[in-house]
């Protein structure tokens, strides 16, 4: 109601004021030139940089799409591609069924009244408070195959056959233990992000539920649950986003090469690999195809992100 | 206005101060290079080499600025397109600098007399380009060998085997004793390749002038040689620790220093880690022996160089301290404080060293040929989109050590990797 007046008014404003209504966008202009000068030119000059190619750091001879065309029919690239979108997939499935999974659990758990939750949240967000480096160097000595942990626990419980197992250097589970001790480290990002969600629901629905007497599950299914598609929605996204960009993960516990057998070869590394670090041990980078391996990630999140914008919008719409 | 008036007058004498200060004013003829590495375990050994250079030239102080090995190729690459690159550099052999020099980022040294007078020209060679211009100075090289556990040697009564029959026999019995024969792993892929594979292939293919004959395309890179030194990966395959494929090469270097495993294959590198480490048993090394009716042929590595960048605003006093690492002096220094890396220069080669261990390193290929790493110097120039023979035979090392190909597949699947780009071995596509 109040908007209909307001636009029914506007005729009736004197020129000043009229024209300060449409002065407004000035006071974008630093922002927009900060996101110009910092976002947009270097993705648009990294899609440019995509149709050239040279040696070194300097690309300078155009080749139109050529280097596209060798990243999808060349079996040298385009192998190393296909794996890395399946490592980078699985990476995502893990961090989303097990990461996020547990996040929302120990969130639901955190939310309701139990003793010394603060601990809890501590120890659940303290991995993610160290760099991954630190935590790959632990856990690479936990693996170990020879004096870690993990294999003297399993051979201490009969299975023998685990004593010895290299965890890390299997190329059928190196990329599941990879996911697995990212989704440890991250755990807690999701666990503080489904818990604000859960805090943001109203009491009074709790309330209005206990009065009809309904179960814990009847509350987290039929309340807690579908108020909280939006933040899972937004976790889903971000870890997306996160597993598609991620490279230190691979880098702290295996190396750039995606160790054993390029079977931990994630978008990061391989990105790293070809358009950054080059090869060991020539080292020398092709920018060209390493920025279309970026273009093409780029596309791959976009791809990722309209779809869960439209989902959102229409999520939106839903609830209006 | 009095303001602005003060402040203009500051600046005017800010600025003509420091014009004085660098023209004419204190330490006009002290400068300070940096020489950029990718031996970050030398900081505080070649810290003395240079203090010793700064020694005889007081006005020049030299900055070691190390990078992390792996990194070291791509982040001097960057520094130099950035025009922010270090006065000297470490140079790697071969391929990796000579696309340095001809992207135009190295100094030529043709002119240096000092270079041709003290050094060979099959040592030159890896700093040499295809027109004979010398753009790195031979600063050290590496040789490789298989370090030993002497005390758990007695224990089980084995001689330091001479054939490669025996270095097996050798494996079998400390393996039956609950010891690990061979230390190495493959965890970082490239260990395999460099420190294994390198290491025994010329005992097993020959020297010089059978790498020649690969190179020059006279026999295939699948021939019986070839799958004999892949066959030699097989036969060690059972002795590396359980589970080698999460061994890493500091691991590996564990497991030999803690006397779990009695036998290391290693380069001369090894020599300062495991000098410091200090274990407590008594080790030594042996050259990787060839099988009963071949020669034995020491892998012997021209590692590093040493070149000036080409924008430095120091070429005289980059040039002073190339010529002075040239000298007998400078040979001894180097050799003694950085142990097991050996100096190129002719009068290097018969000096006395400080350390043992290093000393005995370099008298395994006394009497023996030796020869350089077989990937380095012509089949790591892969075009783009090509793999490289040093992928290939990593790969392919690392494959039959895990028992995923057998020795003639190995050899083969390098053979025909070289074939996709490796013009002197094409005419035995079939």
């Amino acid at each position: 109601m109040k908007q209909k007046v307001s636009v029914n008014t506007l005729g009736a404003l004197p020129t000043k004021m009229k024209r300060k209504r449409d002065c407004w966008f000035l006071y974008t202009i630093p922002a927009l030139i900060i996101y110009i000068w910092f976002m947009a030119f270097p993705l648009f000059n990294s899609m440019r940089l995509s149709l050239y190619t040279g040696s070194g750091f300097v690309p300078s001879h155009f080749v139109g799409l050529k280097n596209y065309v060798d990243l999808f029919t060349n079996p040298f690239f385009r192998d190393r591609l296909v794996g890395a979108i399946i490592h980078t997939g699985i990476l995502f499935a893990i961090c989303m069924g097990i990461q996020n999974t547990l996040g929302l659990a120990f969130a639901n758990i955190l939310s309701g009244s139990l003793k010394g939750s603060s601990i809890y949240r501590t120890i659940i967000f303290l991995p993610a408070t160290l760099s991954i480096l630190v935590t790959g160097f632990l856990w690479r000595l936990i693996l170990n195959p020879n004096w870690g942990a993990v294999n003297q626990v399993l051979a201490m419980l009969g299975m023998t056959r685990f004593s010895n197992y290299p965890w890390l250097g299997d190329p059928k589970v190196a990329m599941i233990i990879v996911g697995l001790v990212t989704a440890w480290q991250w755990v807690g990002i999701p666990t503080m992000i489904f818990l604000a969600g859960f805090q943001g629901i109203p009491e009074d629905l709790y309330e209005a539920a206990n009065i009809d007497g309904a179960s814990r599950r009847q509350v987290f299914w039929k309340i807690k649950a579908p108020l909280l598609i939006p933040v899972v929605g937004l976790v889903s996204i971000l870890t997306f986003v996160g597993n598609f960009n991620s490279f230190d993960n691979v880098f702290a516990l295996e190396n750039p090469n995606g160790a054993p057998d390029y079977s931990t070869d994630i978008m990061g590394t391989l990105f790293y690999r070809i358009g950054i670090a080059g090869q060991n041990p020539i080292g020398e980078p092709n920018m060209g195809v390493g920025a279309s391996i970026a273009t093409v990630i780029f596309f791959i999140l976009l791809t990722g992100v309209t779809f869960w914008m439209i989902s959102q919008n229409r999520n939106n719409k839903k609830f209006e | 206005m009095k303001k602005v008036r003060l402040v203009v007058f500051l600046l005017v004498l800010i600025s003509l101060i420091s014009i004085a200060a660098t023209s004419t004013g204190f330490g006009a003829d002290k400068v300070t290079l940096t020489i950029g590495s990718w031996r970050v375990d030398d900081v505080e050994s070649i810290g003395k080499v240079l203090a010793a250079f700064t020694q005889k030239y007081p006005n020049i102080q030299i900055k070691f600025n190390p990078t992390n090995p792996p990194d070291y190729n791509a982040v001097l690459r960057t520094q130099l397109t950035g025009g922010s690159g270090p006065d000297l550099m470490y140079l790697r052999s071969f391929k990796i600098s000579a696309d340095l020099f001809k992207d135009g980022f190295i100094a030529p040294l043709t002119d240096m007399t000092a270079l041709k007078q003290n050094y060979t020209e099959g040592n030159l060679s890896p700093w040499t380009n295809d027109k004979g211009v010398i753009y790195g100075l031979p600063f050290m090289a590496v040789s490789h060998g298989i370090y030993y556990n002497s005390n758990l040697f007695k224990k089980y009564k084995i001689n330091v085997p001479t054939t490669w029959q025996q270095l097996i026999i050798a494996a079998k019995k400390l393996k039956a004793a609950g010891i690990i024969p061979f230390a190495n792993g493959s965890k970082e892929q490239w260990d395999m390749n460099e420190i294994v594979f390198m290491n025994l292939l010329p005992d097993f293919i020959g020297g010089r002038s059978s790498r020649l004959e690969y190179e020059t395309g006279k026999v295939p890179f699948n021939d019986a040689k070839m799958v004999a030194a892949f066959q030699a990966i097989k036969d060690i395959a059972p002795y590396l620790p359980a589970g080698q494929e999460g061994v890493s090469y500091y691991d590996a270097q564990q497991l030999f220093l803690l006397g779990k495993a009695a036998m290391f294959f290693g380069g001369s590198w090894d020599v300062a880690i495991f000098e410091k480490a200090a274990p407590d048993f008594e080790w030594g090394v042996f050259a990787t022996p060839a099988s009963v009716g071949r020669k034995t042929v020491v892998c012997f590595h021209p590692d590093c160089g040493i070149g000036i960048n080409k924008t430095s605003k120091f070429q005289k006093e980059a040039r002073l301290f190339l010529e002075w690492l040239t000298t007998k002096q400078a040979a001894q220094i180097l050799a003694d404080e950085i142990p097991g890396f050996y100096p190129l220069s002719k009068t290097g080669a018969a000096l006395k060293i400080k350390s043992a261990h290093a000393s005995q390193f370099l008298a395994i290929s006394n009497g023996k040929e030796t020869d350089l790493r077989f990937d380095w110097p012509v089949l790591m120039d892969a075009p783009q989109g090509k793999t490289d023979g040093y992928n290939l035979t990593q790969n392919a090392a690392l494959a039959v050590a895990k028992g995923a190909m057998t020795p003639k597949q190995a050899a083969d699947f390098v053979q025909d990797g070289l074939e996709q780009w490796y013009a002197p071995t094409q005419h035995f596509k079939k």
